[in-house]
């Protein structure tokens, strides 16, 4: 499925209506709070009520005019899935595994080392060229978290994670 | 006016000190660099520049994210011209006459012609800048609960009418998305918790900053490794010049102006930002020039014309932010979090409790353009060894900044989360053509929007007459009632079929 196509816009528009309804409903069930005898028209819950009922209806009007949206011919969602899927699950098990478990800069430099690596080595030639990429990567990859974590560290006094 | 104007010139010459002039210039240069490199936008320097400022004086801190803002916007026209691909959004429009410029050997000229526009754009912005901001704030003094919840309403409509391109539809559900993550976390008037979903970091409500570089950082970074490679046009011309001929300014001396001021008022306009500033000034100059078959064949005069909006915007999306505390573009929006964080609080108060702030943002802005315009006619050489470094090198720095700069604010891992969270979203959102600007303006406007609705009910005794009644409520309605109705299409078609029949009778 494409990302821009009315397949695409009729699915979040099942997710728009799904979540204006229990942002809704959420605003709805919200405590009043009587026990406050706060004035009835300034409850928690009754802007959320109003944007989820307007989502709810925007959610329809896009389903029902999927078809119709005029769509660019040469879209830009042709790219790489391969280079996205390695970006996104590389940079995710940094973000949210390897910080806070071990210290920030161990943590970046694999990151970067990583992230580099994985797409130059195999774009060098096979040999030496490809030692010579691997041993730049790792070394790029250790000075650059070096330089980045002693910035906030000492820089800008941040207890890194 | 002329109170302003001496003020102005106070703020000039308090400025002009050798280590302002310091952080000018490698603040701007960094701007220029992270603008001319695709994937990184004004935004997404700004945010993470603020969060290298935490420790910096108020005003320091002011200026470096101010010539981070100029710069950014000013340098995404040398990846535009070089790889017909903006380096920003806001340089769109000029790689259309910039890229075939490139093509026939004068992308010096035209990067030339590039800095002279944005320099000039940016100058006719701070004039504007000086002469609407003061009187604006007096105006909106007169703002109550019923005119702020209209004014947080008309920025969403307009910004998702104007960013949503041929799909206004997906504009307004970018800005009820922003809208209802501001609805997350202890809320302004009863300090009632909403929507934590049980975690207590989210009491608080979701932070600006992190939300933000996700949605610029960490989704920038997944657009460009899922395009293909770009390829760069090199300089190999003979007789391409890098100085612009300043008898094609004074050629051009009409779109120069009719786009600063074009890019000035979009800049006014909340959440709508450089791209479309560049686009209608584009557009106006197409429009009225003699040598329109030209445009988008390697134009002078629409590049001239798209760079002097898209930098115009600039000065202009400050007015709302500063005076109102609405900005008028993405990387507006983060100023407004980080004059938060340095202790400033934008909004109709702004000319009461600190009367010369704005004329020093002012400042800032001169001393930024002219670091751009003496960045920008000598070293363009340097420019594009940098539009060289490859995005497998770039691409994890960025990130691993992304991951560090919202974590230093709070010193929260839970804030990495969000970071994550709304790169992931913020990417799968853009791919599918839902505008950024409006769900970051509802994520600034949320907490306003609600409260001035609420109290502004109280205040009723729960009447929705005051909503209507008041002169300036009542403008806001009719504005926003006319942009929604523009947006549906019947309307829209009912509208052209009737304007082709006035003509037709006219011609009669």
């Amino acid at each position: 499925m494409r990302f821009n196509s009315a397949t695409a816009d009729r699915a979040t528009a099942a997710v728009f209506f799904a979540l204006g309804a229990a942002m809704a409903w959420g605003g709805y069930v919200m405590d009043r709070l009587e026990i406050r005898q706060i004035h009835p028209a300034s409850i928690p819950g009754l802007v959320p009520m109003i944007l989820g009922a307007a989502l709810m209806l925007c959610a329809i009007l896009l389903a029902r005019s999927a078809a119709a949206t005029p769509r660019d011919t040469e879209d830009d969602d042709s790219g790489s899935l391969q280079d996205f899927t390695f970006t996104a699950i590389w940079s995710c098990v940094f973000a949210l595994v390897l910080v806070g478990r071990i210290p920030f800069a161990a943590g970046a430099a694999i990151y970067i080392a990583g992230f580099a690596g994985w797409f130059l080595v195999p774009a060098a030639p096979i040999g030496s060229g490809r030692m010579k990429t691997a041993l730049f990567v790792m070394l790029f990859g250790a000075v650059t978290a070096g330089a980045i974590s002693a910035l906030f560290r000492y820089g800008f006094l941040v207890r890194l994670p | 006016m002329m109170e302003g104007l001496a003020g102005f010139a106070a703020a000039i010459v308090a400025l002009a000190t050798p280590m302002s002039v310091f952080h000018v210039a490698w603040a701007t240069l960094l701007g220029i660099f992270v603008g001319s490199l695709p994937g990184l936008t004004a935004t997404m320097g700004v945010a993470l520049l603020t969060t290298l400022t935490y420790t910096m004086e108020r005003d320091t801190a002011i200026l470096v994210l101010i010539c981070m803002y100029v710069g950014a916007i000013y340098g995404g026209s040398r990846s535009a011209i070089l790889l017909n691909i903006p380096g920003t959004p806001a340089s769109a429009a000029t790689s259309l006459d910039g890229y075939p410029l490139a093509q026939k050997g004068q992308a010096g000229y035209a990067m030339a012609l590039a800095t002279a526009g944005s320099a000039l754009g940016t100058l006719v912005g701070i004039v504007m800048l000086v002469v609407l901001a003061p009187p604006l704030a007096e105006i909106a003094l007169d703002f109550g609960s019923f005119e702020f919840f209209w004014l947080a309403v008309f920025g969403i409509v307009i910004s998702g009418q104007l960013t949503g391109g041929v799909a206004p539809l997906k504009g307004y559900i970018a800005g009820l998305l922003g809208l209802m993550v501001a609805m997350i976390g202890s809320e302004g008037i009863h300090a009632h918790v909403r929507f934590n979903l049980g975690f207590h970091q989210m009491n608080g409500g979701i932070a600006l900053i992190p939300a933000m570089v996700g949605a610029f950082g960490f989704a920038e970074v997944l657009t460009v490794m899922w395009r293909n490679k770009p390829e760069l046009v090199e300089k190999n011309s003979t007789d391409d010049r890098v100085l612009p001929r300043l008898a094609d300014l004074i050629r051009y001396k009409y779109t120069i102006i009719r786009s600063g001021i074009i890019g000035t008022l979009v800049g006014i306009i909340p959440g709508v930002g450089e791209d479309i500033g560049a686009w209608a000034s584009y557009a106006a100059a197409k429009r009225t020039s003699p040598e329109r078959e030209e445009f988008g064949k390697g134009s002078r005069e629409g590049l001239t014309a798209a760079e002097t909006g898209n930098s115009a915007v600039v000065p202009g999306s400050l007015i709302p932010a500063l005076t109102l505390a609405v900005p008028g573009s993405a990387p507006a929006a983060v100023l407004i979090a980080a004059l938060f964080i340095h202790g400033i609080r934008p909004g109709p108060m702004i000319m009461i409790e600190q009367p010369t702030f704005i004329y020093s943002i002012a400042a800032m802005l001169v001393f930024a353009t002219i670091a751009i315009a003496i960045y920008g006619l000598s070293l363009t050489r340097l420019f594009i060894l940098v539009l060289k470094i490859p995005r497998e090198i770039l691409m994890p720095v960025v990130f691993t900044l992304c991951v560090i700069g919202p974590y230093a604010l709070t010193q929260r891992t839970f804030d990495i989360g969000v970071m994550v969270a709304f790169g992931l979203i913020g990417f799968v959102l853009r791919q599918m053509k839902y505008p950024m600007a409006p769900l970051v303006l509802g994520i600034i406007l949320g907490s306003l929007l609600d409260k001035s609705l609420r109290r502004g009910l109280t205040l009723s005794d729960g009447s929705l007459e005051p909503f209507f009644s008041r002169p300036i409520s009542l403008f806001f309605v009719v504005v926003i009632v006319v942009s929604i109705a523009m947006g549906l299409a019947p309307v829209r078609r009912s509208f052209a079929r009737l304007t082709s029949r006035l003509k037709g009778k006219s011609k009669s």
